[in-house]
């Protein structure tokens, strides 16, 4: 930086001020009028709105509506948004303004050292070759960028704010600093049943996260099997499963496993006693069913996932793992479960995550209940489950924004260690 | 020569044991949920015992027919339409990056793809409301084309299964091809992609379903009961639609099996049949 | 060597101060009118518009809501007014989409819905004066609907039905018409038939909205002040634990079905197979016991005859189900008022009263009634329209209905667990239960209202 500070030519500062001018001047006109246009479209933008929007992100408002004389008002949380997503633009325009000038100082390099500068459509070759990366990526980016993370910066800023309970818009929302943290952590009654939800609900991910998987890579080495025949027809049954979908499935298993439901139905006239399985004092009958019906439901995809992995998988490693006299388990822990587990160790975590936090398992499955000795939570309630209590509940969005980050900051540190130890990260080009 | 034959028909016996119970354990719910749909008042509730006791096609004739409040033909349309485009761009954008991420070294890769795996974390739920709103602004309320955007750019985030598949294709293929003068893109289109088949399966198979059984984003974005997907338009039936429920339940099924056997041949043609048949 | 660098910082800075004046600028420019009050109600009709009526389920279903439709647009056609259905789901968001513009101009509600969009402003106060139904309504009725600012009194709803449980039986099963008087002497029938291997009454007693009056019958409370006190919660107040004793009885007579939500879902198969004798519920579900009667083979004439309705019996005052000739009192249930009310983000403020006014009159009530079986709110209609209907006007008026609140959140979850617990308790060996003696009752009940008071109050 220091260096193309010092070394820059007029040509170069041009750039600076304007962008796309440098570039115009080394008559690359094409990508100058784009880069000019950029920094036009820009200002055009924060003219007339973009500005706007950052003062009102600042303020979040100041004129309170009244829906009933027909005064719209300012709506904080729309405000909120709209003043991210000028941020974003602020951030993008400054990251194109960076790439402008070592775009042009590359440019006056290579005139320096008397090298040919490349035209327009030299550079778009270039794109769809070494650059590909930047090509392909852009898109995706810009994507996840405006639907992934500008609503979550969105949430952790939520927990900075009064935003919930009465103050709903139209009333008007403040930033309020620390204060939410405070009332979440000075809540007595809050930390034993956190604690409590907080042990099952890691037993959980992992149990959950256990049977789906080996459940799923048994099942297709099972189909794989060499005696097998017709195993597209065999794996056809857990699609079907995979078919349903899983909201439709649960309420259909919620009914099975309900007094009145067919499995008690059947121990009555076998003349037993109904069984409440997912009843108030049922907590591991309860617990063992949800996992039961969690595998069931995460098994399809897991199946399909490892029967695609391991078909290419080098059959020849094999033929001599074979031919060396190993046996078929042998074969499994040595060869098969490193390399499965090498390529899905991000799904292996993605859905440990997926599990930790899995709202739709208990609360379509047992419905809503407080267990003794929990506080407005019931013993199969997962963290998620709670928070959706505590804040859906009861509109508390700035509290449950508060809780929300501590979740994601345990799963996220959990998660990112267990990724950067494994090999998937660390030996990207093992299997290559 | 006979004591290898005792050993493996025995191993075959086992085998065709697990396939069957593991075959019954997955069909048997499906078949009960599937049979309510048929059943004579279509509900898995006025059952007694597992089975009902009169079958007919009453549900799924009302569900086809009986339009004028509850347009399931329509909604299973809305639904299609939003399935095969969302699938279609978001299988290219994901296998794109994943490709991207697995084959590039750039700057700042090993950061992306630690943010990417962590993004993924946040309790997804209390976001909605920043979805709603930005949603608004950009005029997509009640258009099927808010729900392919947001399907497809929220794919991508997915990419590290896909990029787990093609760190297990080994480099030389690609150093082959460049020496031989192929640019990044010929690379993964002609040699890259027809070995990706079963991935591309797997990720055309999850994301077609999605836009199925989800009803957060679709209940959220579209307003106009005739624009509804088919799982917010059964949630949306009265208490006292259960056999319409069902049956539409059930029909969702429908394409993705069809989908599934149109695809599942590739599924197994990985890199060792793949390397064969060039 | 110092300058070189300085001219390109110097360019540097100058493009960072420019946007960032730009922002500053741009940003300071005030471009907010002073806010004006507007008068919606001016009288004068909008013409040549669309309005968006939101309507429930039942009355599309039934052809109702066309013919209101139809009635409305022949009569308004000529201002060039034409009211639509808004086609969305009857649950609607109207905190979301009104202020965004994709709410309906007008909507028919439960009563806790509407004062719930009343909180934000999100619905308009109606001149409720000007209405043509306004002197036939009970005032219990408009009260649903009013919320009190400032010391002045709003009303943001016109009643259409009042919503109230109902006992539905079979006329066939039922041996002597006093089996339907008290509880005690349903309670006494239902006895007999689990004998036969048959059920006499039977409900879901986890379902809150009915098992709450039975504890509002003897005294107790959801909130003190009218339901308006959300300090006070008072469900272990008065005798309420009698009320909880009769729920345990009536547990008694059915089985562990009663403790979850399975009675609900297969109560009109075995209410039209004979095996159930009545249920509590109320009169929106009537089609489906119509249906069920109709697959097992009645005709459509045949099950409509055959559905017996009646108000709900009476209780014991001394809370003893088995008691013989008790002192009897009214049973006091949740219930609610169903009725119109206009966004407050309507472009058409007047042609939606014109609407309102329309869909509320007596013509208009009268055909309801005939085609959905509701209870209308307007006492010229209910007078002429049969018995129960008078009851339930009369059940509401003397506070027998009592009106849902619009803050039910908190409630549910709690209560639901209460009452798991206590219809469990006859299904327990005799040394585990707990709810035998009135102080045990008390007690869970005071728990109960320290637990919905937690879920409100914690947080705040």
């Amino acid at each position: 930086m220091v260096l193309l500070l010092k070394n820059c030519n007029a040509k170069t500062i041009a750039s600076m001020l304007v962008m796309g001018a440098g570039q115009l001047l080394y008559r690359q006109w094409i990508k100058g009028i784009i880069y000019l246009g950029v920094q036009a479209a820009a200002i055009i933008f924060f003219i007339s709105q973009g500005a706007l929007m950052i003062r009102d992100f600042i303020t979040l408002g100041t004129v309170e509506g009244n829906a009933w004389h027909g005064t719209p008002g300012d709506n904080s949380v729309t405000m909120l948004i709209t003043g991210l997503f000028a941020i974003i633009v602020l951030i993008i325009y400054f990251s194109l303004y960076i790439t402008n000038i070592k775009d042009v100082y590359e440019t006056q390099r290579l005139a320096e050292s008397g090298k040919k500068i490349p035209g327009f459509f030299e550079e778009l070759k270039e794109l769809s070759d070494k650059k590909f990366y930047k090509t392909v990526l852009f898109i995706p980016i810009l994507g996840v960028l405006i639907f992934s993370v500008l609503p979550i910066v969105f949430m952790i800023l939520v927990a900075f704010t009064n935003f919930g309970g009465e103050t709903v818009p139209p009333a008007l929302v403040d930033w309020t600093g620390f204060e939410s943290f405070r009332r979440v952590f000075s809540l007595g009654s809050f930390a034993a049943t956190f604690l409590k939800i907080l042990g099952w609900n890691i037993l959980w991910a992992i149990l959950a996260t256990a049977f789906g998987y080996f459940g799923g890579l048994g099942l297709a080495l099972l189909f794989n099997k060499k005696c097998v025949k017709g195993k597209a027809f065999w794996r056809a049954f857990p699609i079907l499963a995979f078919a349903v979908p899983g909201f439709i499935s649960l309420i259909g298993f919620r009914f099975m496993f309900a007094a009145g439901g067919p499995i008690n139905q059947m121990i009555v006239n076998g003349g037993g006693d109904v069984v409440l399985f997912l009843g108030l004092n049922s907590t591991w009958l309860s617990r063992g069913i949800g996992l039961l019906v969690n595998t069931w439901l995460t098994l399809p995809t897991s199946m399909l996932l490892a029967t695609g992995i391991l078909a290419n998988m080098n059959k020849d490693v094999f033929e001599a793992a074979g031919i060396d006299g190993a046996g078929p388990a042998k074969q499994f822990v040595s060869l098969t479960l490193p390399f499965v587990l090498f390529a899905t160790t991000p799904v292996l975590i993605t859905n440990f995550m997926l599990n930790f936090n899995n709202f739709g398992i208990f609360f379509f499955l047992r419905g809503g209940f407080i267990s003794e000795g929990y506080f407005l939570a019931s013993d199969t309630d997962l963290l998620i489950n709670w928070l959706y209590r505590l804040s859906i509940d009861n509109n508390y969005y700035s509290l449950g924004a508060v809780i929300s980050l501590v979740i994601f900051l345990i799963t996220s540190i959990i998660s990112l260690d267990v990724y950067l130890r494994s090999d998937a990260y660390k030996k990207e080009d093992i299997y290559r | 020569m006979k004591k290898i034959n005792v050993k493996k028909l025995f191993d075959n016996g086992i085998t065709y044991l697990v396939l069957l119970t593991v075959s019954f354990a997955f069909c048997f719910p499906v078949l009960w949920l599937l049979l309510a749909s048929f059943s004579k008042t279509g509900s898995i509730y006025s059952f007694d015992g597992f089975f009902p006791a009169e079958y007919s096609l009453d549900s799924f004739r009302r569900l086809f027919n009986d339009t004028v409040m509850y347009n399931y033909p329509k909604w299973f349309s809305n639904t299609l339409l939003i399935a095969v485009f969302s699938c279609l761009f978001g299988t290219i954008l994901v296998i794109m990056t994943a490709y991207t991420m697995s084959r590039f070294n750039f700057r700042g890769r090993k950061m992306l793809m630690k943010i990417t795996l962590i993004l993924g974390m946040f309790p997804s739920f209390m976001a909605m409301t920043a979805v709603y709103i930005l949603m608004t602004h950009f005029n997509l309320i009640n258009q099927h084309w808010g729900l392919v955007l947001i399907y497809s750019a929220g794919a991508p985030l997915g990419y590290l299964v896909q990029k787990g598949f093609f760190d297990t294709i080994p480099g030389s293929i690609d150093e082959a091809a460049r020496i031989d003068g192929a640019s990044g893109f010929m690379i993964f289109w002609k040699i890259i992609l027809p070995l990706s088949a079963p991935i591309i399966v797997y990720t055309s198979l999850t994301l077609f379903a999605w836009p199925w059984s989800d009803f957060i984003l679709p209940r959220l974005l579209l307003k106009d009961r005739d624009l509804y997907t088919v799982a917010v338009g059964l949630m949306s039936l009265g208490d006292d639609e259960f056999s319409r429920f069902s049956a539409g339940a059930m029909f969702i099924a429908v394409p993705i099996i069809i989908l599934y056997f149109g695809l599942s041949k590739f599924l197994i043609s990985g890199l060792a049949s793949g390397a064969v048949k060039e | 060597m110092k300058k070189r660098i300085l001219v390109p910082l110097l360019v540097l800075s100058t493009h960072f101060l420019v946007i960032t004046g730009i922002i500053l600028g741009a940003g300071r420019i005030n471009d907010e009118a002073p806010a004006q009050k507007i008068e919606k109600f001016t009288g004068v009709l909008e013409r040549d518009i669309t309005l968006r009526v939101l309507e429930n389920d039942t009355a599309l279903r039934q052809g109702y809501f066309e013919e209101l439709l139809n009635a409305f647009n022949e009569e308004y056609g000529q201002y060039g007014i034409r009211a639509v259905d808004a086609n969305m789901d009857q649950y609607l968001d109207l905190e979301n989409d009104g202020p965004f513009g994709f709410g309906p101009d007008v909507l028919y509600q439960a009563n806790d819905r509407i004062m719930r969009y009343a909180l934000g402003r999100h619905v308009q106060p109606l001149p409720i004066e000007q209405l043509d139904c306004y002197p036939h309504i009970e005032e219990k009725a408009w009260d649903a609907y009013k919320i009190t600012i400032d010391g002045q009194d709003f009303y943001l709803g016109a009643p259409v039905n009042i919503q109230g449980p109902l006992l539905f039986y079979r006329k066939s099963l039922l041996p002597d018409p006093d089996v339907l008087e008290s509880w005690n002497a349903l309670y006494k029938f239902s006895l007999e038939r689990r004998e036969n291997g048959e059920f006499g009454y039977m409900k879901s007693l986890i379902d809150a909205y009915y098992s709450l009056g039975f504890l509002f019958s003897y005294g107790g409370y959801l909130y003190g002040d009218n339901n308006t006190d959300m300090e006070d919660i008072g469900l272990a107040m008065g005798d309420a634990e009698r009320g909880a004793n009769v729920l345990l009885k009536l547990a008694s007579v059915m089985d562990e079905r009663c403790v979850d939500f399975t009675i609900t879902q297969i109560s009109y198969s075995q209410f039209a197979s004979g095996n159930f004798f009545a249920t509590m519920t109320t009169p929106d579900v009537f089609t489906l016991f119509v249906d069920e009667l109709m697959a097992v083979g009645y005709s459509r004439e045949e099950a409509l005859a055959e559905i017996g309705i009646a108000d709900v019996p009476k209780l014991p005052l001394s809370g003893d189900l088995t008691e013989e000739n008790p002192e009897l009192i009214p049973a006091r249930l949740m219930g609610g008022v169903n009725g119109f009310a206009i966004s407050s983000y309507t472009n058409y403020p007047n042609a939606a009263l014109a609407f309102v006014d329309f869909a509320t009159s007596y013509e208009m009530v009268m055909l309801r009634n005939e085609m959905l079986g509701i209870v209308p709110a307007r006492k010229d209609a209910a007078e002429n329209v049969g018995e129960l209907a008078q009851t339930i006007n009369n059940n509401l008026k003397e506070g027998n209905i009592v009106v849902m609140p619009s803050l039910m959140g908190q409630v549910w979850t709690p209560a639901e667990t209460f009452f798991t617990d206590l219809a469990n308790d006859p299904f327990r060996k005799i040394a585990d239960q707990k709810f035998t003696t009135p102080k045990s009752r008390i007690d869970a009940l005071q728990k109960l209202s320290d637990q919905i008071y937690d879920a409100i109050h914690t947080l705040r």
